[in-house]
């Protein structure tokens, strides 16, 4: 009798060893055919935000690009798309549907970094292989999640960018920082804080000027007294217009002026209405051109090719540098593909040089914030050039 | 069927629903028991609000505010001060519940219409400039996350465990608000909505009716908050903005004003139409608003009519076409 337990228990133990593995078999090419690879692509396509779903349009074109050249190992990029509107709960209902009705093989995409942070936790959990291409928060890919991997500049990298970029004008002594009071603003004005401290640099004034506000003289007088070599302005676009108006009118218009991601130069030049109030301003840019250079027609043709109506702006192309990581990581692991050996060769992007992103991507088992910094765009002979640093074009 | 029978069989019929939809995670994959999760918030959401709107008859605007309150609350709570997520439920609705004493005021001081409806309005958007703001408690607009967490040994993240807890919370404050409308405070409830003057001849303390009635809304509300929060996991500010109300807004017109049984309704419906409206990218909020219009077009007083017309079971004593 005890001998027949003891036969039966092993064999349960066998079937179940025998169930496991077969399941972690299927798990491992869930989503994954002859002919396809279903990538879940998840964005805001409605909503308030649905303007920052341009954000994944490069990142499509650049799927059709490579099915029309043959796809990968005869594998087509399927995007299956999943509308997060923006909103936590209506995007963690994406999430969970992409995941365990439709069976998508990975993830890729998101803009709005809340719903990120917040889909966090599901995707960690599944073990599904998920590529940040858009929402910058840090928190998204650390601490470490062994899937999750941020294929563009994060908030850090960017800040740290900026304060850079200011250090790198000679004699730079006095910084000011002026912002919005949200963790927006936070995200830039903090890293870069560390990054001026690090350097034994310390703001001799920090100012704030809230959203919506329509007159920065107050700010600008307290400028005017401190008298700063560089100013960082983590400001959203209309104040950014407002601030450097208000500059130029108390007669501070040489004095450079640092904006954030979330500006862009000739936009702002527009919001003005005048070259004079922009000419000293600079901003981050992830690229390795201006939009309308030659370096980005490539491209902006590719964009064109399968999006003729698409408007190009910053966003259209901000996805294209993570796909084509992700392509590059998928033709390293070859044809029997699963996603345990995608995590693998995503682990070993290394230096990976785009030809769109400023920066390339370097992803580690130890570090999955590929982008480390940014190149900035300002206004160079009256032209907009993108540089490295204080007077060196990229 | 005789009308005698009615109240039995329609007691029965209330307690048979969350009795059958004990077996509604046998049938379910993780993407449908979330958004069936999301029902049953919506579902109270929708209730509070109706109460104020619907039972009460004041144009008042303040429940998302309630609603981020008990949220926020949960999520302190549970992640900054370490309580139990369970224990948080009804704290947060006394939280949710503080909310609609101060949100009722206003109302208290005789302010009516169109100027409740803005100052209700403004104490939403102040809620929402504080959960930004205080960031050392709210976490800014990064928000909250809440600790994993097991119940009885059952992990917290299971959308099917936390779908017995969500019905069971739902079924007690749906019934308690049933009790509530069709005791003497809810004649008196919707006494104010018919004429508050008359009703004040009578005797009756409006000021305390009103507020009292904003309160339970509150505390409904606030609780719906905790269940929000462990829905999520993680709270943010954007969650309870003008968008959250709107939806509210339109559950309860849809459902019908002031039945607890539209609330449900327009609740479910709410919730559902924009997940089959996923196969539309980009024509959602279109085939949204359609659907929307068209139902309060052909059924103004909401779905809950329809179901009345078909049977006197689906009768609320204290509703009133």
């Amino acid at each position: 009798m005890k001998r027949l337990k003891t036969v039966l228990a092993c064999a349960v133990l066998a079937a179940s060893a025998v169930t496991a593995q077969a399941q972690s078999q299927d798990w491992e090419t869930e989503g994954l055919s002859d002919d396809a690879i279903t990538i879940g692509v998840m964005g805001p396509f409605s909503g308030n935000a649905a303007s920052y779903s341009k954000a994944l349009i490069g990142m499509m074109a650049y799927y059709d690009k490579i099915n029309d050249e043959g796809g990968i190992y005869g594998r087509k990029l399927v995007a299956v798309q999943e509308d997060t509107a923006c909103d936590s709960a209506k995007g963690i209902a994406a999430a969970k549907k992409l995941l365990s009705q439709d069976k998508v093989f990975m993830l890729q995409g998101n803009s709005c970094s809340g719903v990120a942070l917040a889909m966090r936790p599901i995707i960690e959990d599944s073990g599904v292989p998920w590529i940040v291409a858009h929402a910058v928060s840090d928190s998204i890919s650390d601490p470490l999640a062994k899937n999750i991997f941020h294929g563009v500049p994060t908030g850090s990298a960017n800040g740290r960018a900026m304060a850079a970029f200011v250090l790198s004008k000679p004699d730079t002594k006095k910084v000011a920082i002026i912002e919005h009071s949200n963790d927006w603003a936070h995200s830039y004005s903090d890293p870069a804080r560390a990054y001026l401290e690090e350097h034994g640099v310390t703001p001799t004034e920090e100012l704030t000027m809230e959203r919506g506000e329509t007159d920065a003289t107050a700010q600008v007088l307290r400028l005017r007294q401190d008298k700063p070599d560089f100013i960082i302005a983590a400001l959203y676009e209309a104040e950014t217009a407002i601030f450097l108006r208000d500059l130029k009118k108390y007669g501070l218009g040489d004095i450079p002026v640092m904006g954030t991601a979330g500006t862009d130069l000739e936009n702002t030049m527009k919001r003005t209405g005048d070259f004079d109030t922009v000419k000293n301003y600079y901003v981050i840019h992830s690229y390795i051109d201006n939009l309308d250079g030659p370096k980005m027609k490539p491209w902006a043709d590719m964009i064109h090719k399968y999006y003729p109506d698409e408007q190009l702006s910053t966003f259209s192309f901000v996805s294209i540098g993570s796909a084509e990581a992700l392509v590059a990581a998928l033709k390293a692991v070859g044809p029997d593909l699963t996603r345990s050996k995608l995590i693998d060769a995503l682990n070993q992007v290394h230096d990976f040089d785009t030809g769109i992103l400023s920066d390339p991507i370097t992803w580690t088992p130890e570090d999955h914030q590929g982008v480390k910094g940014s190149a900035v765009a300002g206004f160079v002979d009256g032209k907009p050039t993108v540089l490295k640093a204080w007077g060196q074009p990229y | 069927m005789q009308v005698s029978s009615l109240p039995r069989l329609r007691r029965r019929l209330f307690w048979a629903v969350p009795v059958l939809l004990l077996a509604l995670p046998l049938l379910t994959n993780e993407y449908t028991q979330f958004v069936a999760n999301g029902m049953l918030i919506a579902a109270l959401v929708t209730l509070g609000f109706s109460l104020v709107i619907g039972n009460l008859g004041q144009l008042a605007f303040a429940n998302t505010a309630f609603f981020g309150l008990g949220a926020y609350a949960s999520a302190i709570l549970s992640a900054t001060l370490g309580l139990p997520w369970i224990v948080t439920i009804p704290l947060s609705g006394l939280v949710g519940a503080l909310g609609g004493f101060v949100a009722s005021s206003a109302a208290l001081r005789g302010i009516r219409a169109y100027y409740l409806a803005i100052i209700t309005l403004a104490f939403g958007e102040l809620m929402r400039w504080v959960y930004v703001h205080a960031r050392p408690v709210t976490g800014g607009t990064n928000g909250l996350a809440l600790p994993k967490e097991t119940l009885f040994g059952f992990s917290l993240s299971d959308d099917k465990v936390k779908f017995y807890v969500f019905l069971l919370v739902a079924v007690l404050l749906i019934k308690a608000t049933s009790n509530l409308l069709r005791s003497r405070l809810g004649r008196a409830i919707m006494a104010v909505r018919e004429n508050e003057v008359a009703t004040a001849s009578l005797g009756i303390p409006t000021a305390r009716i009103i507020l009292m009635t904003f309160a339970w809304s509150g505390f409904v509300t606030g609780c719906a908050g905790a269940l929000f929060a462990r829905h999520v996991g993680h709270v943010f500010p954007e969650s309870f903005g003008m968008i959250q109300l709107i939806s509210s807004f339109a559950m309860v017109l849809v459902g019908g004003l002031g039945s607890i049984l539209g609330a449900v309704l327009g609740a479910v419906l709410l919730t559902a139409l924009p997940e089959y409206l996923r196969a539309f990218p980009g024509l959602e909020e279109l085939f949204f608003g359609l659907i929307v219009g068209a139902v309060l077009l052909v059924l103004p007083m909401g779905l809950a009519s329809l179901l009345r017309r078909a049977s006197p079971l689906f009768s609320e004593r204290y509703y009133r076409e």
